[in-house]
C-alpha cells in the first residue's frame, strides 16, 4: 500500500519543485484541457513528449511515477477492453459472436490508454513536487475571487491540505490493519466476490474508528495552537511568481500553439 | 488602611505566581460516573510538575479541562489569575502550549516548518517574521536540520520534538505534555526528556512545565510530583517524598521508578528516597 503515490510529496530542489504552485496547477489544468483535443498519433506524440520532458525536469526516479500509475492499472485495462470490443467500424480484424475487434477500436484503445497515463503522470508531477499545503495555498489563491460570492475558500483549502496530509497516514494504517487481520487468518484475496467484500468490513470499521479518533485529536491540537477560523490567518508560504514561472508560462504557450499546429497539419 | 493595601498587593503577587489554580472542580464523564469531585490543585509559576496516575485516573481529562477543550460541571480554573470561561478561553490558550500523546495526530503541516508555522499563522504573525521564529524554535529542540522533511520521514521522537517546537514558537508560559512519550521507543523518550531538561535550564522560572505521565522514571525529573487516581489527589510533594510512599503508589496501580523499586527491595533500606547518584554513593558506603 506504500507504493500508492497519489498525493504523496517528495521534497527536492528541481526546477519543477521551485515553480510557484499556482503555475504548476495552471499548467496541469491547461495541459489536460488541451490534451482532450488530441485526435491523431502526432498530437498524442507531442503531448507525450511534453510530459516526458517535464518528468525529466522533476529529477525524480521514474519508479515513483510508475508507482503512481499502478493503482489505476485495472481501470485503464477495463476502459481499453471496452474500447477494443465495442468500437464499431471497418476494417474488422477478427470477431467472435457479437463482439468485433476493429482497427478504429484498436486505435481508440491505444489513445484512451495514452490519455489515462498522461493525465495520471501530469497530476503525479504536480503532487510529487508540490507540498500539499502549497497546493491548498495555490487553490486558495486561484479561487480567491469566489470569496466574493460567499464561498469559504480559505476553510476549504485548509480542509484539502489536511485531507492530503492524512492520505499517506491512512494508507499506512490500512496496511497495518490488513496485516493484523491476515496474521489472524483473514484472506483478502481468495474466495468469491461476496466473501471478499465481507472481508473488507473488519478492515473498514477499525479504519473509520481510527480516522475519527485522529480527527478529534487533530481538532484538539489545532484549537490549542490557537486555530479559530481559516480566514483570519497569515501565511507562512507566500506565493509570488518568479522569472522561472514566466518562462514556464511561455513554454506552456509554446506547447499549446505547436499542439494546434500539429493538429491542423495532421488533418491535412 | 495601610495594612489592607499591603495585604492586597501581597495577594496580587501570590496570584501572579500562580500559574494554575483549580478550585472545587467537578466533572463527570456521564451522568453515572463522576471523575472529579471537589478537586483542588495549585501550580506555582516556574515549577516542573509531574502529574502521575495510571490509565483512566483522570490526568489527561484534567489537562483538557485546563485548556477549555472540555467543560467542567462546576468549579473554577484560573490561569495566571484569569478565570477560564467562554470569553477568556482563547486568551488562556495563548499562554498554554500542549503536546499530545500521538505524534501523528498533532502534525498539522505537510513539512516540519509548515507545522511550526501553523500556530504562528493562527496568531497572525507577519509572514516575513516566520522563518526566524521557526528556526529559533526548531533549534531549541535540535530539529533545525529537518525543516523541509515530511512527517513520514521522521521518527516518533522527532515528531514529538517538532510538536514541542510548534508549541515553543508560540512562547507559552505553561507547557503541558500529555503522555507525550508514551508512544515512543526508549531512545525517543530519552531525547524528549533531555530536551525538557534543557528547556527548564534555558527558561528557568519563565516556564511552567506540566508533564502528565504514568512513567515514574520521567516523574522523577520534576520538581513536584502529584499523584491522582479516580479524580482524587493521592499524593503531592517533592519526588523524594512521594517516592518514599512505596505502598500508596503500589495501591494506586503505579509502578515505582527503577531506583525506587531497588531501594524498596534493599535490606537494610536507605532513609527515604535517594536518586540514582545518591544511591550509588550510599551503596558504595555500605561496602566499606
Amino acid at each position: 500500500m506504500n507504493n500508492i503515490m497519489i498525493g504523496r510529496f517528495v521534497s527536492g530542489n528541481s526546477w519543477v519543485h521551485r515553480l510557484d504552485p499556482r503555475t504548476k496547477m495552471l499548467i496541469t489544468f491547461v495541459y489536460i484541457l488541451v490534451m482532450l483535443w488530441a485526435n491523431s498519433w502526432q498530437t498524442y506524440a507531442w503531448t507525450t513528449l511534453f510530459v516526458i520532458v517535464l518528468v525529466k525536469l522533476t529529477d525524480q526516479p521514474f519508479k515513483l511515477y510508475w508507482d503512481g500509475l499502478k493503482p489505476i492499472f485495472w481501470l485503464i485495462l477495463f476502459t481499453v477492453v471496452l474500447q477494443l470490443l465495442f468500437t464499431p467500424g471497418t476494417p474488422v480484424l477478427f470477431s467472435f459472436g457479437p463482439l468485433r475487434v476493429t482497427v478504429p477500436g484498436v486505435i481508440n484503445a491505444v489513445y484512451v490508454m495514452v490519455r489515462f497515463v498522461l493525465i495520471i503522470l501530469m497530476s503525479t508531477i504536480l503532487t510529487l513536487t508540490t507540498p500539499p499545503t502549497s497546493i491548498a495555498n495555490a487553490l486558495e489563491s486561484l479561487l480567491g475571487p469566489l470569496k466574493k460570492i460567499g464561498i469559504p475558500v480559505a476553510e476549504l483549502s485548509l480542509m484539502l491540505a489536511i485531507a492530503l496530509r492524512f492520505v499517506p497516514l491512512l494508507m499506512d494504517e490500512t496496511q497495518k490493519i490488513m496485516n493484523a487481520q491476515k496474521s489472524r487468518g483473514m484472506s483478502f484475496s481468495t474466495g468469491g466476490p461476496v466473501k471478499r467484500a465481507k472481508a473488507i468490513i473488519p478492515l473498514l470499521i477499525p479504519l473509520f474508528v481510527g480516522a475519527l479518533q485522529r480527527a478529534l485529536d487533530l481538532a484538539n491540537a489545532m484549537e490549542v495552537r490557537g486555530f479559530k477560523d481559516a480566514v483570519q490567518r497569515t501565511k507562512y508560504r507566500v506565493l509570488s511568481y518568479q522569472k522561472t514561472d514566466k518562462l514556464a508560462f511561455v513554454a506552456l504557450g509554446g506547447f499549446v500553439i505547436i499542439f494546434f499546429v500539429i493538429k491542423e497539419l495532421a488533418h491535412v | 488602611m495601610k495594612h489592607s493595601i499591603k495585604r492586597k498587593n501581597y495577594d496580587k503577587i501570590r496570584v501572579m505566581n500562580q500559574a494554575i489554580k483549580i478550585n472545587n472542580l467537578k466533572y463527570n464523564y456521564d451522568s453515572e460516573q463522576t471523575l472529579f469531585h471537589d478537586f483542588n490543585l495549585e501550580i506555582e509559576s516556574g515549577q516542573w510538575v509531574a502529574l502521575v496516575g495510571h490509565n483512566g485516573s483522570g490526568k489527561s481529562t484534567l489537562a483538557k479541562l485546563i485548556l477549555g477543550l472540555i467543560e467542567s460541571e462546576s468549579g473554577e480554573i484560573s490561569v495566571f489569575g484569569e478565570k477560564l470561561s467562554i470569553d477568556t478561553v482563547h486568551h488562556v490558550r495563548e499562554q498554554i502550549g500542549m503536546v499530545f500523546q500521538n505524534p501523528d495526530n498533532q502534525f498539522v503541516g505537510a513539512t516540519v516548518a509548515d507545522d511550526v508555522a501553523f500556530g504562528l499563522e493562527n496568531k497572525q504573525l507577519p509572514s516575513s517574521d516566520m522563518p526566524q521564529v521557526i528556526d529559533e524554535a526548531l533549534t531549541i529542540v535540535g530539529m533545525q536540520d529537518f525543516k523541509d522533511r515530511e512527517p513520514h520521514m521522521l521518527s516518533g521522537g522527532q515528531k514529538q520534538r517538532v510538536a514541542l517546537a510548534s508549541v515553543l514558537a508560540l512562547q507559552p508560559k505553561i507547557i503541558i505534555l500529555d503522555e507525550a512519550t508514551a508512544m515512543l521507543d526508549p531512545d525517543g523518550r530519552a531525547t524528549i526528556m533531555k530536551t525538557l531538561q534543557n528547556l527548564k535550564l534555558k527558561f528557568g522560572s519563565e516556564l511552567t512545565l506540566i508533564t502528565i505521565t504514568h512513567d515514574m522514571d520521567e516523574a522523577i525529573l520534576a520538581d513536584r510530583v502529584v499523584v491522582i487516581n479516580d479524580g482524587q489527589l493521592i499524593l503531592d510533594g517533592e519526588p523524594s517524598d512521594v517516592f518514599s510512599q512505596y505502598d500508596i503508589l503500589r495501591q494506586n496501580g503505579l509502578e515505582l521508578p527503577f531506583v525506587v523499586e531497588l531501594e524498596a527491595q534493599l535490606k537494610p533500606q536507605p532513609d527515604g528516597y535517594l536518586n540514582e547518584r545518591e544511591l550509588i554513593q550510599w551503596l558504595s558506603h555500605l561496602k566499606k
